[in-house]
This record gives C-alpha cells, structure tokens and sequence, in this order.
C-alpha cells in the first residue's frame, strides 16, 4: 500500500475490497442453491401411506437409501416388494470400509483394507445434519446409535501452501484475526462517517457497539494484542494455576497476512445449513445405516442382482438381471409398479421403455468425480501432539481436507484419518492413477500439514468414484440450465416407473436427498395404486 | 437502515458461498490442465474411466472399450463426444463459472483436437492423427454458463 495515502483512505479501500470481494460472491451462493446444496430437506416425519389394494406388488432398483426407504414404508404399508441389488451388501454409497474388507474397483484393482479393529473410513457420505430429519428418522427407527460429528473445532488447521511459508495456521487464530480486523476497519469507517448516507446516528453506535464485541476491539476500536483478544484466538502463554499462572497474551497477524493468505475463504465451512452444529454420525461408521436397513429387510433384497433391462406392459414392469456370482444367467422380477434408484450414470445404459422426456433427463445428467482416502497410522498424534480432537483441517492441497476421527479420543493403538476428499479435476487424475499411488501422493501431500506421517503412517485405502462398480460416478451434476430443462421429467412417474435417489433430489449428494426423494416417488406411486386398485 | 441491512446480508451471504467453496477448495489448486497435450490429458483424465489401456471397463454399468472401437473411424463422433460428453461422462466443451461445484473441466479445442488424435492413434486404433482446432472449433458445444 502507497506510503503517501491517508490512513482514511487506506482504510476505507481496504473496506470497499472486502465488500467487492464479498459481492463477488453471493453468485456463488445462488449457483449452489440451484445445485440444491443449500435447501432444506423436505422431511415432515412418517409418511402416511393407506389404503393399499390388497396383492399389490413393487419392485425395487437398488438397495441405497433411497431404495430401502421405499422397500421399508412400502412393505411396512401392505406391498409386496423386492429389491435387487447390484452388491452383495446393502447401503450403496452409504457405506464404510473396515479391517478385512476387500474392495475391486473396476479395472480390476483390488485393495484390502488393513485397518485396526473398529477402525474405518466413509467413502461415501460421513456426516448427517440435524435437519436431515429422514436419515435422523430411519436412524432412530432402526436403532442406529449417533454421535457427534465435528465439523468446526477451533484448533484444528487452515493451511495454504502459498502463505506463512506453508506452515498450518489454527482455525481460532485465523477466524478471530479475520474478524477483528474486520470489526477494526467497519467500526473505524463507521466512525469516521463513512456510512452517514446509509446509516442512521442511532444505528452507527450500536453498529459500533456490535463490532466492539464481535472483534474484540479496543476503546479506540484497534484490534490489538490483549487479553481480550486472547481470550478469542488464544494465549501466547495460556492462563494455569499457582505461580507459573500469570497469562501473556497472542500477537495477531496482520491485515495483510490474513488477507493475503486467503484462508479467511475456509472460515465459513461450519455456517453452511447441511454442515451446521449439530451433526452426527453412525457410531461405528456411516455404513451402519445400510447394515441396519439390509438387516430389517432381510429376504425381501436379493443381492449380487446386475439389472440389464427394464420392461414395462400395461400390466406390470419386468426387470430382466444377472445374477453376478453366474454369469451369463437371465433372471427375471416383476411387480405392477418399479421405484428404480439406479444412479442415472448406470440407467442411462439400461433398456428401459418410458417416455422421450425422462429418458431425455436421465442422460442429462453426467456424474462428479471424487475420491476419498482412508490412511491409518501408529498412533493418533493430531491429538498426542497437535491436540486435535476430530473435526476437519483444510488446504489448498489437493487432498482438500484432512478429517480427524470424532470417536475414539484418547484410544491408544493406531487411528484412521480420512487423508483426503478430492472433487473436479484433481479428483479425475487421482482416479487415473493406481490405489496405492493414490495412497502415496495423499502421504506426500499431508506430509506438508503434519510432519508425522512419513514416520507413523500404516497403511491406507483410495475409493475413486469414478472407479466404483456400482455407480460409475460419485453423484449427479445438475446446472440451472439441465434442472429446468430435465428436473421434472425426471421425477415424474412415466406409467408404471418412477425414479429415485439423490439424483431426483434438490439436496444432491446428501443421503437426505435420497430419502426425501423415495419418499416423494412412493408416496405419489402409492396414489396411482390405490387409484387403479380401485378401478380394478 | 435497510442498506445497512443489505450490506451486512451481502457479507453473510458472500461468508456462506465463500464457505462452500471453501469446503471443496483444492479443485483448481493443481497447476489445472494448463498446455497439457493430448497423452497427457489421456494419462491425466481419460484413463480415470477408460483405463489405462483404453479397455474399458465393466460393471452395474460400463465405461466404452475405445481400443478398437469401430466408430472412432469418425473423428467427429469422437470429438462431439469429448466435447458434449454423453450420459454420465462430463462435457470437456463446456465452461462454467469458478461458482459452479464441481468445478468443470474444460478441454480447449486444441486439446479436444489433440486428445482424439491421441486415442485414434495409439490402442490398436490405426487413423491418421490429422484432426485439427479449427475442424473442432467448427462443431456444436455446448452452451457455456458465462459466455464470452
């Protein structure tokens, strides 16, 4: 900054570069409300389903969540269901990796996971909002223990490797530096009677009051090294007992530190609606979920079933399957109506006779690429030495995150840290190079935060979505332009058939888009039904 | 009063979408796809689904054997392929707006030109590597979230 401008001036540029960037931005919030990722899932709690005509039969497509949702209330509501599954297991992306389990990804790659007992990964979803109130449902109904999962913990690191030399920044120090300056620079302009056109006497000294206390300013309203400021983004000394108890407060980083180093862009990770206090997750992994569904419905699933066509008639729907421990076999299902929960990236390739519009949707819909890596190591240093008990350190690293376990603290033994959550082009070369090379360059990455992992790492595990026989794909991608032109053809029930899964949702990507969506299908399948049942 | 309430919504708003990105920061933070030429672009991307040996791959579904694959004798259905993507596979055509999430990955039509010649090259495919940007730059793509 030039020496010869006014501190007024430079203060008040300084302000007018945050609002830009600020503004800058709010497009980005409406893209992601068109994604759906910012909306609210529709969950009203049990879903009433009467009056089903006696002998009535569904067939189910794929045992997700979005498909065991429809297989449970639907059973529970006098149907008689089946549901085939591509896996052998139940649960789909909901789904946890753990000690013994072996995993082939296609291409022929197979990984073993070498975890610890009670030790895992998620490699599809591993948290669970408290207003995803139909995953919170099913988990109460099926007697699935919660605990909380961490998204914000203050000690837990920010890290860009273009700034403080690489060195790892706490989340408290950059949060309350941010916000302090902020607070500094708003309450000084406010004062010097740079928002007189827009803000009334009144409000300018309680707008003032507020940013004294949200930045922890000064009586000259700096934000400064104190006690105060300490007591927000901690101690140089921390505050004990006894004679060695006397506190020395923290210097704050600097205006252009903070801002410079574009951390200050990770702060809001926890004010975002579906990662908002509380959250939760399955004790003992996410996949606890799928197991509790698949256990509930026991026979009613027929696994290692591969879908190859899907027939409807006036009278009914036949799905035409492989069994994949015989290859080559034709086995068919029929049923009056089909829930089909097939991820879009595999009914796209699936014979199917409904009509123009939905097929149109569903090759409308290309699928995200995103890698998850599980690597266990000797011992949980994030807690013995850097004191971060769960939650979620972030980088401009291409491993995006680093996930600490929120159970287990203290364990002695080793620990599983989810050592990376890749999306776009990152996760797409990621997905190009063999598991254990995954593995590797995650090591090598995380090296950068946490300097103890060439010595204590294990082993680790890489799910590339793209690899995953089951869905091709990680979820689907929706723009403003494909969701008005395909959105609600998609879920339209085009006579006998009707479409589910997170695909057919507004929360994309989110188990509770699944369920709200099966929920919806079935629910307006079950009028169609009862209609017909009628007629009959 | 109410600007003071526009600003501090659009500070709020503008945390909240900062926040999401934030979460999925590290897309882009690579070098991105830069002047990569079209074996690389192969190694670096294709190979994620088509495998390493372009053989595809099988499983609910399945990803294209491009070894061999008989219509590659057109260069344009390859391309239009790349460039539009098909069903689940991405279009390399389009661009979108550093908002979007999943950030896009684009090809330009240099590197579409490049990657089809690459793959109608190499893999058993035995046609001339002749394809160029221009010839690319002549076919539809799609619609672009911030055109020029």
């Amino acid at each position: 900054m030039q020496n010869d401008t006014a501190p007024t001036d430079l203060r008040r540029r300084d302000l007018l570069r945050m609002i830009g960037m600020t503004a800058g931005t709010t497009a980005m919030y409406q893209a992601m409300s068109a994604l759906g990722v910012a909306a609210e899932s529709p969950y009203r709690g049990p879903i009433d389903l009467t009056g089903t005509p006696k002998g009535a039969s569904i067939l189910i497509l794929g045992a997700g969540m979005a498909g065991m949702t429809a297989a449970y209330e639907l059973r529970n509501a006098g149907y008689q269901v089946q549901v085939l599954e591509y896996n052998g297991r139940s649960g789909g992306r909901n789904w946890s990796l753990r000690g013994g389990d072996r995993y082939t990804e296609l291409g022929g790659a197979t990984q073993e996971c070498k975890f610890d007992k009670d030790l895992y990964i998620n490699p599809g979803p591993w948290r669970i909002p408290y207003h995803h109130r139909g995953m919170l449902n099913y988990c109460r109904m099926l007697g699935v223990p919660l605990e909380a999962f961490v998204q914000v913990n203050y000690n837990a690191y920010l890290h860009s490797s273009k700034a403080f030399g690489g060195k790892p920044q706490r989340y408290r120090d950059v949060k309350a530096d941010y916000q302090g300056h902020v607070a500094e620079l708003l309450a000084k302009a406010t004062s010097q009677h740079a928002l007189d056109a827009t803000v009334s006497k009144e409000d300018q000294a309680i707008l003032i009051e507020s940013l004294r206390e949200w930045g922890v300013l000064d009586k000259d309203l700096a934000y400064s090294s104190s006690i105060a400021a300490s007591e927000r983004r901690g101690f140089k000394k921390n505050p004990g007992g006894g004679l060695s108890a006397r506190p020395i407060p923290s210097e704050p980083m600097g205006l252009n530190d903070v801002l410079t180093s574009k951390l200050w862009r990770h702060i809001p990770a926890g004010d975002i609606f579906d990662m908002q206090t509380a959250l939760f997750q399955p004790v003992g992994g996410m996949g606890r979920i799928g197991e509790a569904f698949g256990r509930e419905l026991g026979p009613l699933i027929r696994y290692n079933s591969k879908v190859i066509d899907i027939h409807q008639d006036p009278a009914g729907v036949t799905a035409t399957y492989e069994d994949t421990s015989a290859p080559g076999t034709r086995l068919t299902a029929r049923a009056d109506w089909c829930v089909c929960t097939i991820p879009l990236s595999v009914l796209s390739q699936i014979p199917m006779n409904v009509g123009t519009p939905m097929t149109a949707a569903i090759n409308a819909v290309p699928y995200a690429s995103a890698i998850k890596v599980g690597l266990q190591f000797k011992r949980r240093f994030w807690e013995e030495d850097d004191h971060i008990y769960g939650g979620i350190t972030y980088t401009d690293l291409p491993i995006t995150n680093i996930g600490y376990p929120n159970t287990g603290y203290h364990s002695s033994g080793k620990g599983v840290l989810l050592g990376a959550y890749i999306w776009g082009l990152d996760a797409m070369e990621f997905t190009s190079m063999a598991p254990e090379d995954r593995v590797k360059k995650v090591v090598e990455y995380g090296s950068q935060i946490h300097p103890q992992y060439p010595e204590e790492f294990d082993n680790g595990i890489a799910v590339a979505w793209h690899r995953s026989p089951f869905t091709l794909g990680c979820m689907g991608v929706w723009t403003d332009a494909t969701r008005a032109k395909h959105y609600d053809n998609l879920c339209q029930i085009d006579e006998r058939i009707v479409l589910a899964g997170e695909h057919a949702s507004f929360i994309g990507g989110w188990q509770e888009g699944a369920v709200t969506s099966a929920l919806d299908a079935i629910g307006r399948l079950h009028q169609r039904a009862v209609a017909q049942g009628a007629k009959a | 009063m109410k600007s003071v309430f526009s600003i501090a919504a659009g500070l709020c708003l503008a945390v909240l979408s900062a926040g999401v990105h934030a979460d999925n920061a590290g897309v882009g933070s690579t070098d991105g796809l830069g002047e990569a030429n079209g074996k690389e672009i192969y190694s670096r991307i294709c190979q994620g689904c088509h495998m390493p040996n372009a053989q595809g791959a099988v499983g609910a579904g399945r990803y294209p054997k491009l070894s061999g694959d008989p219509a590659l004798v057109s260069w344009q259905y390859a391309a239009l392929r790349v460039i539009n993507g098909k069903g689940a596979m991405p279009a390399f055509g389009r661009t979108g707006g550093p908002e979007e999430f999943p950030a896009p990955v684009h090809l330009s039509d240099a590197q579409v030109a490049d990657v089809v010649n690459y793959v109608r090259s190499h893999f058993g495919n035995r046609y001339k590597a002749n394809v160029t940007t221009d010839q690319v730059a002549t076919l539809p793509h799609p619609e672009s979230v911030h055109a020029p």
